[in-house]
């Protein structure tokens, strides 16, 4: 009976299918690796914490340049978006496999996932969008528009509303995440009327909100403006503004304390940082830094200030509110941005004109250079760390 | 046997399924093809994008051998050299963001200009003492200052300041005291004239912690250098508010300033400067100075300096000393209090400089980047001599470089046995700089 013996070599040969393609599992634990995003290379790498050393990295594409990275809280999955592909990139952690591009608008940005993890927020910055995720089915499920410029998007901790950073613009957007829609625009403060009379700083170019900084605990969004000077304290409950503070020229952004005590905005404007307490809501320091500041980290009771074409860490004590030095990483460097391991111990510094990451030990302040990761390595990211952001 | 009939059915079926099956895997692969040269159009339709590789020199580390080889890594008898080599990488960029680029590099190798001019217009109101000259007159000063700066090297630059002054102002004659209320007239060397104020080269040296100055300098720009009462083009006008008269440093003239900053809590400087080009040589005219600055943060309610210098000069042909303490403090965002005290050596007993006051900026004026201030100091001189001063100042910020400040000083002065002189100077600033 020929027929049948063709239908049981056949069954057989379907059986065996599965187990020969079977993935090798390569980052058996997730939360032990650092995600390091490489514009010029086109590639995700993987940096075993333990071991410093590279474990497996993930290509996208040609002229994609991923510009951030971050991984699902569940640790199963690292999205990035490709700034000059626009697309969405969806990796595998464990098999370090490219499973999804999803095209999104213009020159994807900054991300965000929503606390449940069942979505995250793409900003598309040139298209003005923000594109929705789903993680489930990892599709493009909705582009939500009306946007100046977003760069950056903050979940509220229930994940019932995000707020959406406007470069573009002196306002911050209210997304209600149920729906996926923009609901609100928050003005966060008035152009004072006497710039009528200088067209040049305020027409030439606009240097609005590029991220609104969330406390721990989801009740204030601290948003800084560039253009206006200042630092907007958001009630989350009414969707208002309680509070201006002002801060140095032209601040960048507020990074938050991981307890919560203290809001640190770097002024690129006179090259300062301001010092906010969240319980008085008013600056209580403002000291001397570098140029081009664009992340701070908390570790070890201390915040670093990366300055990024001076090649220092600005190092201050968040107890008693004062500078402790600086740290050089090198000579003519680019620092990039950094995450911290989720002791709040190490640092890990992207430095993009030598191809390194740089770990900094915050208790010793002791440096070690991890060269070859990639090219042009631009930022790092690691699971369930209170330092994760991008530029 | 109904199996040798049915095969030939059976073949021709499973070739169908196969066949359709492969029709619509390639129809779906054509539908997926069509929409991503869609997208692509899109995107180029939108932007003008450039596909060739960028390259970029980099200085990167090789080992090389004995033998001439370079390595990528350290090999046993290899040394470490430093090297200049191309890279090329697959960054798109628009044609706007090359053009951007390409105008922020020529503009980061050229001598940089940058200008500041400031009117000064003030009038002089006597109520007390003996008549003066001065009362009920109007006095002008125009200053105009050229800066250019220019790149040498790695943490080194060039900077050079020349200025212009023209008009007349007050604290001629017999009327000299009134001087100190125009912070602008101890800078007139010749009227109408360009002089050089400053030229000097900057570097940073030991991993950037030491700033070194070296030309001709302005040493009072580098010491006593308070946040609140330091600068005539934006706060007081009047030169006991910006700057201590104890110091005592009247001319610019060739010198070196050195600062050990290391960014944490403690500054060090050291300068010297010929004081007077009236002497033939450096050594007979030598000023030192030497300051510690400590910043605080005290019950972390706002940073504040804290200051002590002293100084050498031996300009007169003996060597007079002077010493000085000052301190701005942030009592609360937008406050800042100033204070300053200075002893000076003359003749047989010390003339004694105070000055304090309160600044407020940061949103605590009309507009959000206006600023205001008040501030007074006293002198006693050796020879029994006094003088009181008070001012106020508002200063009105129009555009990002243009301001308007409005002033009122108050000025006693009292010669030795003599009854006091009292003059009310109210004046205006208009101010440039870009």
């Amino acid at each position: 009976m020929p027929v049948f013996r063709i239908f049981l070599l056949v069954g057989l040969l379907l059986l065996q299918l599965p187990a020969l393609a079977e993935p090798e599992i390569k980052i058996p634990d997730p939360s032990r690796v650092v995600v390091i995003v490489n514009r010029d290379s086109n590639d995700i790498a993987f940096l075993d914490m333990d071991r410093n050393e590279l474990v497996g990295r993930v290509y996208l594409g040609k002229n994609v340049n991923p510009h951030m990275a971050m991984m699902s809280r569940d640790g199963r999955w690292v999205v990035t978006g490709g700034t000059r592909a626009n697309k969405a990139y969806i990796i595998d952690v464990a098999t370090l496999t490219l499973v999804k591009e999803i095209p999104v608008d213009f020159a994807p940005e900054h991300l965000a996932f929503s606390p449940d993890g069942r979505y995250y927020y793409q900003g598309n910055p040139d298209g003005d969008s923000v594109s929705v995720i789903d993680m489930a089915t990892f599709t493009e499920i909705r582009r939500i528009r009306g946007f100046a410029e977003p760069l950056n998007i903050t979940f509220t901790p229930d994940g019932t509303k995000a707020y959406v950073a406007n470069y573009g613009a002196h306002w911050v957007g209210v997304v209600d995440v149920r729906r996926h829609e923009l609901v609100k625009k928050i003005h966060v403060g008035e152009v004072p009327a006497i710039a009528r009379l200088d067209p040049d700083r305020y027409l030439g170019e606009i240097r609005g909100i590029s991220n609104a900084t969330i406390t721990p605990d989801g009740r204030y969004l601290y948003a800084a403006d560039g253009d206006l000077g200042l630092v907007a304290v958001i009630d989350t409950r009414e969707d208002r503004v309680v509070r201006r503070i002002r801060v140095g020229a032209d601040p960048w952004r507020a990074y938050m304390k991981p307890d919560g005590r203290y809001a640190v905005v770097v002024n690129n404007g006179d090259e300062t940082v301001s010092f906010i307490d969240t319980r008085r809501n008013e600056v209580v320091a403002t000291f001397e830094a570098g140029p081009d500041m664009i992340g701070v980290d908390f570790a070890a009771g201390k915040a670093y200030v990366i300055s990024s074409s001076s090649s220092f860490l600005y190092v201050f004590d968040m107890t008693r509110l004062k500078p402790v030095g600086r740290i050089k990483i090198g000579d003519n460097l680019q620092l990039e941005t950094a995450t911290t391991d989720v002791a709040g111990h190490r640092i890990y510094l992207a430095v993009s004109t030598n191809h390194s990451i740089y770990v900094v030990d915050a208790l010793t302040d002791t440096v070690t250079r991890i060269p070859h990761v990639g090219l042009y390595p631009w930022g790092t990211s690691v699971l369930d760390s209170k330092n994760n952001y991008c530029h | 046997m109904w199996y040798r009939v049915m095969k030939p059915g059976l073949g021709a079926l499973a070739l169908w399924i196969l066949g359709c099956s492969t029709a619509v895997q390639a129809g779906e692969a054509l539908d997926a093809r069509l929409k991503s040269l869609e997208q692509r159009i899109e995107e180029l339709e939108r932007s003008t994008v450039l596909s060739e590789p960028q390259t970029a020199v980099r200085r990167i580390e090789v080992y090389v051998d004995e033998n001439g080889i370079e390595h990528a890594e350290p090999v046993p008898g290899a040394r470490r050299v430093v090297t200049y080599q191309r890279e090329r990488v697959y960054r798109r960029q628009t044609i706007n963001e090359q053009i951007e680029a390409a105008i922020a590099d020529a503009d980061s190798r050229r001598v940089q200009l940058g200008v500041d001019a400031a009117i000064v217009l003030q009038s002089v109101s006597q109520r007390g003492g003996a008549p003066a000259a001065a009362d009920g007159s109007v006095y002008q000063l125009a200053s105009t200052d050229l800066y250019f700066t220019a790149p040498l090297a790695r943490y080194t630059f060039f900077f050079a300041d020349v200025v212009g002054l023209s008009g007349t102002p007050q604290g001629s004659g017999d009327d000299g005291e009134l001087a100190q209320t125009n912070g602008y007239g101890a800078r007139i060397v010749e009227q109408n004239n360009l002089s050089l104020r400053e030229a000097w080269i900057r570097s940073e040296l030991w991993r950037q912690r030491i700033a070194l100055v070296l030309g001709r300098v302005d040493l009072t720009n580098y010491f006593d250098a308070n946040a609140a009462a330091n600068d005539e083009t934006s706060q007081f006008l009047s030169d006991a508010l910006v700057n201590n008269p104890a110091l005592g440093l009247s001319e610019n003239g060739a010198g070196m300033a050195l600062t050990l900053d290391t960014k944490s809590a403690w500054v060090l400087r050291a300068g010297y400067q010929q004081s007077t080009r009236a002497a033939g040589n450096l050594s007979d005219s030598l000023y030192r100075l030497v300051e510690v600055d400590y910043r605080a943060n005290p019950f972390r309610r706002g940073e504040g300096n804290y200051r002590f210098w002293y100084r050498w000069d031996n300009a007169s042909g003996t060597l007079l000393n002077a010493y000085g303490l000052s301190f701005d403090q942030k009592v609360r965002p937008g406050i800042t209090l100033f204070w300053r005290y200075g002893s000076a050596k003359a003749g047989e007993g010390d003339d004694r400089h105070a000055s304090a006051g309160v600044q407020f900026d940061n949103g605590r004026g009309f507009f959000p980047e206006d600023a205001w201030g008040l501030g007074a100091a006293e002198s006693r001189f050796a020879d029994g001599g006094r003088e009181r001063l008070a001012e106020a100042y508002y200063n009105l910020r129009i555009a990002e470089k243009l301001r308007l400040s409005f002033h009122l000083a108050r000025l006693e002065t009292r010669a030795s046995g003599q009854a006091a002189r009292i003059f009310w100077v109210p004046g205006t600033r208009l101010q440039a700089s870009f």
